[in-house]
């Protein structure tokens, strides 16, 4: 059994244990609490829909039963975050205001920050609570600050120390940190190394999808397609997700295989527009890309590029735009906002090459070959295949 | 431990925060009776007993430190002054730091459960050995003594009313459902006391709802969690409401302990010089980075019984662990340290003398007056406060007054059993006690706290008696640190129940003989 296995078993056992001896109600805040930590426990296991659905159906009822208590409101904030429910991630902070005081709430309002571009106040929010206590995720959220604004071997720096701080007991954590920093290397084209960090992850904590698709990724961008194509199919028999389906499709799309291609796109489009229409917000941005860079519908892209912008207005949304303008041939406009998505001093290969695309088109040649110049420094193999993360 | 309540992050305080081998529970070290073949010391370290009595985590490192010095006697026997103080403590610093030449044992357990024990810097060299878990073993040294070892599960050989010092301190997550976050609803801000305040209802027994603390929980009220009464609350028969039960709250549970009796001249080459054997733990959890690695043992330890180790760097392994729990004195945390990770630092708490200054003033605002209302003497200066006053301090010069006495004061034994030989030894006194934060074991003495710690004290109860005026009398006689457990002084005061505070034996007998702990409990 590997270890992905033995948590996700352990965690199901907690989880009907709990409601074994709670009966239809829970009796205490505690046990209703412990219930709902567990079920989004297993829901950052599987990233199936469903578990999140059940974790927070359990949140909610746990708030309506016993008042907004402080640590089922800090549930509920880290829930609506990974969906990028910004607003009811303010809500979710305004039913508890001491929730903001605290330490766990000050890490969120730095992510906040950072999510909504206020690059500076999230880059000081995140050092003051690393100076307070050096923990493991907040040193792993400054590494990636400081990766993103092209700070590598600093980032790699911070995420060593995050390590540092993990223990034999937290293994998945530590697994993930490895993650960060194959992402990393592969961000600079070195795809070895990349390669090694992972395979150290898998090692750390075997068995989980999430590796194994960062894994994947590593063995296409070395062009060893067939290991990756198979590692894929493996990993969406685990986790069947529209954006590993939508990964799998232009990894067929690179190597030619187009008909296959097209299948896995439409599979992951379905699961996109599901999950909007449901009113679900968290995959405006796959969809932006996908009608960008799948389907080259660039009227489509934009209108899902503003839906996520006015959501989350920061580099990534900028520049997802930018791109989606682009495709729509309105140059112009695709530069304006790729300066934007660029301006906080943000240092990606892709977007660099992105903005050369975009200044060529806009017929400033001079400033796309120096973007183009400044892809390559940072990854000159950028044009290989990759995931966008 | 003592240190129960100790919200340390690997800390089982919490409901939800599952039970960790690294919470250490207690240290006891005393003189063995058994002197065949030369004095020993008996020292024996328990932890929570995860993920069983009897099966320990291969992720974990245990250390047990040790340094023999002379008795040391207070040098400013006239001086009683805050200067003094400080310097008492720089003096410690210096020599833990510096001059003290500290040896170790060193044990972590392998997957199959074997237990790779090393034994680091001691006189005759350092060496290693590979043993069985849950069993008595004598294991030879290279210079021939022979130490007893066993490792493994035993019954919990803590026993105090634990519910009533939470009680005592207004610990909320004993009592209320206390969301992880809310830092500031741990110790509520309510005065300390010994004796139920009149109308503090978060915290008063209640006889609708008796287990509550006992493992049932409510809900905490909107705050503010304050208390605005006057006086202590009496019945209608004028009777006080004590905080404390005397039920033992670890009864029937288990730890795995690791307990060795160690020849004295194995740790010193001049035992009749060395008198004083000072002994801490530590757990270490294997950091991540390293659990990756899978760093095998040196393959000489698996080939032999044990061999010579000046060879390997005992740093190096050191720096794959992390230190999470360390454990000395009994509530040298719990009581005086407020139980934060920071403060985790086994013997080296020296920068702490201060914060021990204004937080033992902080509890004798609120134990000094319950102790005078009983109509005993208090060591704390209280001005005469009819009630339990909540005060913090941010100035150790304003706090140290108050508490000088409770400092300073020796601590007095009930007879002079712990002192065989009648050699003129000391009475400890508190400052000396609790920094540095180790069990500090007189060979001379029988090792009752606190000359060591012997497994049959009630050292609860004996921290209570830092508050009581050891020049004062009751019936004729002296006070000392096991008054509160004479139940006369209870049956003639006015309180309910009539019960010292914490139970006065464990809930089964100890052993005669090595490895002292009982049995554990079937599970």
């Amino acid at each position: 059994m590997t270890d992905y296995q033995k948590e996700l078993e352990g965690t199901g056992k907690d989880i009907a244990g709990l409601r074994d001896g709670m009966g239809v109600r829970p009796c205490d805040p505690e046990k209703a609490t412990r219930l709902a930590y567990r079920l989004y426990h297993r829901a950052s296991l599987t990233a199936q829909f469903a578990d999140f659905q059940a974790a927070e159906a359990c949140i909610d009822a746990g708030i309506r039963q016993f008042g907004p208590q402080e640590d089922l409101c800090l549930l509920k904030v880290t829930l609506d975050f990974r969906f990028h429910r910004l607003d009811g991630v303010k809500r979710d902070l305004d039913m508890v205001p001491a929730l903001r005081g605290r330490f766990e709430g000050r890490s969120i309002l730095a992510d906040l920050d950072f999510q909504e571009g206020r690059y500076p106040q999230a880059r000081t929010a995140l050092e003051d609570l690393i100076r307070e206590d050096r923990s493991w995720d907040n040193l792993a959220r400054l590494a990636y600050f400081t990766f993103k604004m092209g700070g590598t071997e600093e980032a790699d720096r911070l995420y060593v120390e995050a390590e540092d701080e993990l223990t034999a007991k937290e293994m998945r954590s530590y697994a993930w940190v490895e993650l960060q920093r194959g992402v990393l290397r592969l961000s600079r084209g070195c795809y070895e190394d990349g390669l090694a960090h992972y395979r150290r992850a898998g090692t750390a904590y075997t068995g989980h999808w999430h590796t194994d698709e960062h894994i994947a990724e590593a063995l296409a961008a070395q062009g060893r397609f067939d290991e990756a194509i198979l590692l894929y199919r493996n990993v969406m028999e685990r986790a069947p997700r529209p954006e590993l389906q939508q990964t799998l499709g232009e990894l067929y799309a690179f190597i030619g295989r187009t008909g296959e291609a097209q299948l896995w796109f439409e599979q992951a489009l379905a699961g996109y527009l599901e999950s909007a229409g449901r009113g679900d917000v968290h995959y405006y941005h796959h969809l932006t890309d996908f009608y960008a860079d799948v389907r080259e519908d660039g009227a489509e892209a934009v209108k899902w590029a503003r839906m996520d912008l006015a959501l989350r207005d920061n580099f990534a949304t900028e520049a997802a735009l930018a791109w989606a303008l682009y495709r729509d041939r309105q140059f112009d406009a695709a530069r304006d906002a790729m300066d934007r998505a660029l301006s906080p001093g943000v240092r990606d290969a892709r977007l660099f090459a992105q903005a050369a695309a975009i200044e060529r088109a806009a017929g400033c040649v001079g400033d796309g070959a120096r973007h183009l110049r400044m892809a390559e420094e940072i990854n000159p193999r950028y044009r290989d295949f990759h995931v966008h993360r | 431990m003592a240190d129960h309540n100790d919200p340390n992050a690997v800390n089982s305080i919490f409901s939800d925060i599952d039970h960790s081998p690294a919470d250490l529970y207690d240290l006891f070290g005393f003189p063995s009776k058994d002197t065949d073949g030369g004095e020993k010391v008996v020292i024996a370290l328990t932890f929570a007993s995860v993920p069983e009595a009897g099966v320990l985590d291969s992720d974990l490192l245990y250390r047990i430190l040790i340094a023999a010095h002379p008795r040391v006697v207070w040098p400013e026997h006239d001086e009683f002054t805050l200067d003094a103080l400080g310097r008492y403590f720089d003096a410690v610093k210096n020599k833990y730091l510096g001059e003290l030449k500290t040896a170790e044992i060193r044990v972590t357990i392998d997957p199959a459960q074997k237990a790779t024990v090393k034994f680091i810097d001691f006189p005759g060299g350092s060496f290693s050995t590979v043993v069985d878990i849950g069993k008595v073993l004598a294991i030879p040294t290279p210079d021939g003594h022979s130490i007893q070892a066993f490792i493994g599960g035993r019954d919990d050989a803590f026993f105090n009313d634990l519910t009533g010092f939470f009680r005592s301190i207004n610990y909320a997550p004993q009592f209320y459902h206390v969301p992880h976050t809310m830092t500031e609803a741990r110790e509520l801000p309510i005065p300390k006391t010994l004796l139920e305040l009149d109308g503090n209802d978060l915290f008063n027994y209640d006889p609708n709802n008796p287990l509550l603390g006992s493992g049932v929980k409510q809900n905490l009220p909107p705050g503010p969690w304050t208390w605005k009464g006057d006086k202590f609350k009496k019945d209608a028969d004028g009777n006080y409401r004590f905080v404390y039960s005397g039920v033992d709250a670890q009864a029937g549970k288990n730890v795995n302990a690791i307990i060795l009796e160690i020849p004295l001249s194995f740790i010193t080459r001049s035992p009749a010089a060395n008198r004083v054997v000072n002994t801490w733990g530590e757990s270490w959890v294997r950091k991540a980075a390293h659990k990756v690695e899978s760093i095998p043992d040196h393959p000489v330890w698996l080939e032999h019984p044990w061999a010579l180790l000046e060879s390997i760097r005992f740093d190096d392994e050191l720096k794959q662990y992390k230190l999470v729990d360390t454990d000395g004195q009994p509530f040298a945390d719990a009581a005086l340290s407020e139980r934060e990770n920071n403060r985790q630092l086994g013997a080296n708490n020296f920068w702490l003398g201060p914060h021990f200054i204004k937080r033992l003033a902080h509890l004798g605002w609120g134990f000094g007056p319950s102790i005078s209302a009983l109509g005993l003497r208090t060591s704390f200066d209280h001005n005469n406060s009819p009630v339990s006053v909540l005060k913090t301090y941010a100035s150790v010069v304003e706090a140290f007054p108050r508490v000088k006495k409770t400092l300073f004061q020796g601590l007095r034994l009930p007879d002079d059993s712990w002192n065989p030989k009648g050699l003129d030894i000391p009475l400890r006194r508190p400052f000396e006690i609790f920094i540095p934060n180790v069990c500090a074991i007189d060979m001379d003495t029988t090792g009752t706290w606190p000359y060591g710690r012997r497994l049959e004290d009630q050292v609860a109860t004996r921290f209570l008696a830092l508050f009581l005026d050891m020049e004062a009398e009751f019936n004729g006689k002296k006070y000392h640190i096991d008054l509160l457990n004479d139940q006369s002084l209870w049956d003639q005061a006015p309180i309910v129940p009539k019960t010292p505070p914490n139970p006065l034996t464990n809930d089964v007998e100890f052993l005669d003989h090595f490895p002292y702990l009982a049995e554990p409990h079937p599970q």
